[in-house]
């Protein structure tokens, strides 16, 4: 049997919510970053509670519009029509519950900043993924060329 | 099916082989005898032919029906792909689909896309993409540890 070892449904739902998981987080402490420097820019050295766990239920909830009905659009191999459609819904709504959450006192010009800050973050971690992807592509063609050279045509 | 069985203690050995219609099993005993047991028996729009494992680049099951693509020549082959997969001994095929198995020795590149599934490029060209329940399989398979 050549087939024992295929991933079941159970372990393909769970990849993916980890993957949930781990672009939650990421994101969060992406956004909690540029939070902070606003905070330490304002003389402020502490921040708020509050704030911080609106953060990591938008970043959750976001992160499971962006997989189940933006097409994972930060690890796709192409950006076209319903991925950048994803990119700006995600980004607006970032930016509507930063503005709503008073998370930067609505002030209107670091909410700007906020929006190119995550345009930015998206950005890099559609970089990394496909650099991640070009390696995994050349570990891929040796792991082929080893396989056929045991296995001679 | 009557079989008879003879030893003999001179002249030469031989088989003869009586049948009305010449059943799958009746191609493997004759395929046996002619010592090309590891050749396939197919069917084309030019009617009945003979090839190896190793000409095949990949299997599609349509509407339960098994055909193997070779690069020049569409075969229709009897059996499902389960079954192919389970007379076949050679690692070298691979199940990347409910419907379709690739041979990974006649897989030219390989491309990693997004969710985990993987771009095969045949010999021939085609595209074939392993999806992401059997990908993590494929990938033990190349490193050899299935």
């Amino acid at each position: 049997m050549k087939n024992k070892k295929k991933l079941s449904l159970w372990e393909a739902y769970l990849t993916k919510e980890i993957g949930i998981e781990f672009k939650a987080c990421l994101y969060f402490f992406a956004f909690l970053f540029y939070y902070c420097v606003y905070k330490i820019v304002c003389g402020v050295y502490d921040a708020s509670i509050l704030h911080m766990t609106e953060m990591i239920f938008t970043c959750y909830i976001i992160c499971y519009l962006q997989v189940y009905l933006f097409r994972n659009f930060d690890e796709a191999d192409k950006l076209k029509g319903r991925e950048i459609a994803g990119l700006v819904v995600c980004t607006a709504l970032y930016i509507a519950v930063s503005y709503f959450g008073k998370w930067f006192d609505q002030n209107i010009a670091v909410t700007l900043g906020f929006m190119a800050y995550i345009l930015l973050v998206y950005f890099c971690v559609i970089l990394i993924y496909r650099t991640k992807r070009k390696i995994d592509d050349k570990n891929l063609n040796d792991d082929l060329k080893l396989f056929q050279a045991e296995h001679k045509k | 099916m009557k079989i008879d069985i003879k030893q003999i203690s001179e002249g030469e050995e031989s088989v003869v082989i009586r049948y009305k219609d010449l059943t799958p099993t009746l191609g493997k005993i004759i395929s046996v005898l002619n010592g090309d047991d590891n050749r396939l028996r197919g069917k084309t729009d030019e009617g009945e032919v003979f090839f190896t494992p190793d000409e095949i680049l990949y299997l599609e099951s349509v509407d339960d029906k098994v055909f193997a693509y070779t690069g020049d020549k569409v075969i229709r082959i009897e059996g499902s792909l389960s079954t192919f997969m389970n007379e076949q001994e050679d690692e070298s095929f691979f199940r990347c689909s409910k419907s379709m198995v690739i041979n990974v020795g006649r897989v030219s590149a390989l491309k990693s896309l997004s969710s985990n599934r993987i771009d095969a490029t045949m010999e021939s060209g085609e595209h074939i993409i392993i999806s992401r329940r059997y990908a993590s399989d494929f990938r033990r398979l190349l490193k050899g540890d299935r």
